[in-house]
């Protein structure tokens, strides 16, 4: 119902590819062509052509295309390294950029009529919010050892019969809030561009949510990446 | 990037999340319990680890709170 025209739904119907008519299908190939997995891979793929194009073959003095990637990748790098550090930003800055990247573009690709946001799914934020959350862990066992435990302790050994199960459910809390964050407020942007677009369409009624869809789909990105280097950078410093 | 919406940024970064951490973190707590009671141990205990949990996972909130107040702090 939210989404009365997907295109490439329609490109994989008449091809004769199986389309779930629910959230998602049953059987691997109906998963694979379900709307939130196509524009995950349209998403991919643009990222992946566009960076192509533009960065083709990069030279001293950039051009046009350059310019903007290069705008884009340092102002990402000073933003890591003033709330993490060099070390910790050079390590995960690939991993942090694309997600970046990936999240903007996902928004922002729910704006066109017949494309659908892949982060307005569930499925898709929770995968994104449990790879920060095992990666926040990683990064707490590498940098501190078995001393990682600590942070789950509270502060004297009195309270740790209090404090372990608190801290572990906040901890837990994070995996829950990030994704449905994210998921929640794409969902409500999509869902209300389309009930919009069927009721008055041809009245341009949808602008002002469009507007209102370009911040939030930039602010969400933002704040996903946020609160990722804020998670990497306390489970990096010692326990209190 | 201005100055001022990159503070604004840190701000909604820092405060945007407080609601629905509080209430994930009640959730988390409350569904530890019932799923204590009703499949651990098979209803024998019923309200006491959902009444436990609930608490857990309030306590979890306000602490989650008090983790943001004294990270701003340190700013």
């Amino acid at each position: 119902m939210e989404h009365p025209i997907l295109f490439i739904s329609i490109i994989l119907e008449k091809l004769g590819l199986p389309i779930p008519h629910g959230p998602v299908g049953h059987g691997l190939v109906e998963q694979l062509c379900a709307p939130y997995m196509t524009y995950t891979w349209f998403t991919m793929l643009f990222l992946v052509v566009v960076g192509k194009l533009t960065l083709g073959n990069l030279e001293m003095v950039p051009g046009k295309g350059q310019n903007f990637w290069e705008i884009v990748i340092g102002g990402m790098d000073n933003f890591f390294v003033e709330n993490m550090g060099r070390d910790l930003a050079d390590k995960l800055f690939p991993m942090i950029a694309t997600f970046a990247l990936y999240i903007a573009v996902a928004n922002l690709i729910g704006l066109i009529p017949g494309f659908m946001s892949p982060t307005s799914s569930i499925n898709t934020t929770l995968a994104l919010t449990i790879i920060v959350w095992i990666t926040h862990h990683i990064i707490g066992i590498r940098a501190n050892g078995f001393a990682y435990v600590k942070h789950f302790l509270g502060p004297m050994p009195v309270l740790i019969p209090l404090m372990l199960p608190i801290e572990l459910i906040s901890n837990f809390a994070r995996l829950l809030s990030l994704s449905i964050r994210l998921f929640g407020n794409i969902m409500a942007k999509e869902t209300l561009l389309g009930i919009l677009f069927m009721l008055a369409g041809a009245y341009f009624a949808p602008l002002p949510i469009m507007v209102l869809g370009v911040l939030v789909s930039l602010v969400q990105a933002m704040v996903f990446v946020l609160l990722t280097v804020v998670y990497f950078t306390q489970s990096n410093e010692h326990a209190h | 990037m201005s100055k001022m919406s990159k503070e604004m940024i840190h701000l909604l970064g820092n405060y945007g999340h407080i609601g629905f951490t509080f209430v994930a973190a009640i959730f988390i707590g409350m569904g530890g319990g019932i799923y204590l009671d009703q499949k651990v141990f098979d209803d024998r205990t019923t309200p006491w680890f959902t009444f436990i949990g609930l608490a857990f996972g309030i306590a979890a909130g306000f602490k989650s709170l008090f983790d943001i107040i004294k990270q701003q702090d340190k700013d």
